[in-house]
């Protein structure tokens, strides 16, 4: 319980925070009454149909403060994709001259920028086994790298320039049994980069003010309404650790007082044959730990087996992305849940255990 | 020489006041080196009392205990648990092997609580076992064995280190009478063989003949019976 509320708190902050750190903006400007939409498709893959005209773009970069205004377009999610290892797949079209999303990582990874038919692939995307390409819509992509992970819906993006996003959906037309609808002039948000000695929260204040259709989002309060909903279910899972582990305590208190009501006889004869106080006391407590870490590793891994089996279920019912631990974070975890275990145990045994060794032989014989 | 000595022992249950139930009254006992006391009393005159304060294992209302010499009221807890482990071997009414222990384990336990190393442990459990005439059965759980084999083990533990004071409280009272004579026949052999002073409490009047000595125990209160005397208790 406590592993699994540790994993969905951390992990749900940890993506959102990986997602902000991936986008790289300073500021997100959608269109107006569209924050929460864009957030989802960003996070969640969630389609969104709130477009703005592209010619924003060139009032944003002249807004003071502004340092670089970068394009992006949301085309509609896709289900069940064959390229994709998982149910949704998300299609992001960006503008390389000046992109600082994609770009920086195409740079240094391939040296060179996406030519027509290319496209970059989030860590969950990949070629279906026996093909060279993804076909999407009608048209082959070449897919020549995959980004990190992140644990948000940027996993299991493809991301395209503008003229890749533009020739799909043109052929869609043709191809695809639906089409794309064709956006040759919309964007669906434009990332900004502020200048260095800007205020980030004053040119998002000044982008708002200059531009009526748009709305622009300082980086850090971008996924808010998320971050809230991780807050509110923390609070709640908090509460019921906090209620679990108090009913553990109370439960194994009682067991182990049965145990020394039940051994009572045996502890005064070990102590007839010379058995000190401390090794009765030791023995009880041992025991108590070694109860504790057998229930607390078997706890452990089946919550940590749970969360990767029930990832997807979990991020649906939740409403917020979950990236779950490295195994070696996971590791760490386990340790400190173990920790736990054996404190609980500790505080439930102590006083049954004292009892137990302090208790005269005789008076142990006779119970 | 004295092995064990009781001066002026009290025990009274109940705390201060009416309710208060005295079951020992100034006892005055000695056991010599190699006596065997066999003491007597009906059910609830005290003698398990007796036995326990003896050893240790209940505290004295009011009295001194020496066993050895040492007063064991005066002596810390570990002390005293340390002095029980290296001196006394206990044969107790009620089962009392550990169950998950095999035979040779259960011989062996008090050995654990000792502080110094027994190289010829092991070797000495299957003597003992041997003696009590289960040499064959050392890796055995006590569930396999019948109550007069369990006590046999019993037994062979209570001399596992080489005690100077071997405590038996009721030790045939759930035996059958061939399996009592058998247990009694292997008390009288390490009697006989062994330097060791031997105190048994029993409701049974016909085991004081095993006994070198026989007490009688009636109201919290301990009489010697002579010899020429024979018993007046009526159990």
């Amino acid at each position: 319980m406590v592993l699994s509320t540790v994993i969905i708190s951390r992990g749900g902050q940890e993506s959102l925070r990986l997602a902000r750190e991936r986008l790289g903006a300073d500021v997100v400007v959608v269109p107006r009454g569209a924050v929460t939409g864009v957030e989802g498709a960003l996070l969640l893959g969630n389609a969104t149909n709130s477009y703005m005209p592209r010619g924003v773009v060139g009032s944003i970069q002249a807004v003071p403060g502004v340092a670089i205004a970068s394009p992006q377009l949301y085309l509609t999610s896709m289900a069940n994709s064959s390229c994709c290892s998982v149910s949704l797949m998300f299609m992001y079209a960006f503008d390389p001259a000046t992109d600082f999303t994609v770009e920086p990582w195409l740079k240094e990874k391939l040296g060179h920028d996406l030519a027509i038919g290319q496209a970059v692939g989030g860590s969950d995307v990949f070629v279906p086994e026996g093909d060279d390409k993804i076909k999407l819509y009608g048209y082959d992509f070449d897919l020549v790298g995959n980004l990190e992970p992140t644990g948000t819906n940027l996993d299991q993006t493809l991301f395209m320039t503008f003229p890749t996003a533009y020739e799909m959906q043109e052929i869609s037309q043709t191809e695809a049994k639906m089409g794309l609808p064709v956006l040759l002039d919309s964007v669906s948000s434009v990332m900004v980069k502020a200048n260095p000695n800007a205020d980030r929260d004053e040119v998002a204040r000044a982008i708002s003010e200059a531009i009526p259709e748009v709305q622009a989002v300082p980086a850090a309060e971008l996924f808010g309404s998320y971050g809230d909903q991780i807050s509110g279910v923390l609070r709640t899972l908090v509460v019921i650790v906090v209620l679990t582990v108090a009913l553990s305590l109370a439960l194994m208190a009682v067991v182990f007082w049965m145990s020394v009501h039940d051994r009572s006889r045996q502890i005064g004869v070990l102590r007839a044959l010379g058995a000190t106080q401390r090794v009765v006391l030791l023995a009880y407590m041992t025991e108590a730990a070694l109860l504790a870490l057998a229930g607390g590793l078997v706890g452990a891994i089946l919550a940590a087996v749970a969360m990767y089996l029930f990832h997807d279920l979990l991020v649906s019912a939740l409403g917020f992305t979950i990236m779950l631990p490295s195994l070696v974070s996971l590791i760490g975890l386990i340790i400190v849940g173990l920790l736990i275990a054996l404190a609980v145990a500790a505080a439930a045994a102590l006083v049954p255990a004292l009892r137990a060794s302090r208790q005269e032989p005789a008076v142990s014989m006779r119970e | 020489m004295t092995a064990v000595s009781l001066r002026g022992i009290g025990k009274a249950y109940g705390g201060d006041g009416a309710r208060t139930f005295a079951a020992l009254r100034d006892v005055d006992l000695d056991g010599e080196v190699h006596d065997f006391l066999v003491i007597t009393g009906r059910s609830g005159c005290g003698k398990t009392t007796l036995l326990n304060i003896a050893t240790g294992l209940a505290t004295p209302t009011s009295g001194i205990v020496t066993v050895g010499g040492v007063d064991i009221w005066s002596i810390s807890d570990a002390e005293r648990s340390s002095l029980r482990n290296r001196t006394m071997g206990f044969v107790f009414q009620f089962p009392s092997l550990i169950p998950g222990l095999t035979l040779e384990q259960n011989v062996m336990l008090p050995l654990e609580f000792s502080h110094e190393e027994h190289v010829d442990a092991r070797e000495r459990a299957r003597d003992l076992l041997d003696m009590v005439g289960l040499g064959e059965r050392l890796a055995a759980l006590p569930r396999e064995l019948s109550a007069g084999q369990q006590q046999r083990v019993v037994i062979a533990r209570a001399l596992i280190n080489r005690p100077t004071l071997l405590l038996a409280d009721e030790p045939s009272s759930d035996l059958d009478e061939q399996t009592e004579a058998e247990i009694m026949e292997i008390f009288r052999r390490i009697h006989a063989e062994q330097a060791l002073t031997v105190m048994m409490v029993t409701h049974t009047r016909k085991l004081v003949a095993f006994g070198t000595r026989h007490l009688e125990m009636a109201d919290g209160t301990v009489r010697e019976v002579a010899a020429s005397e024979g018993s007046s208790d009526p159990a």
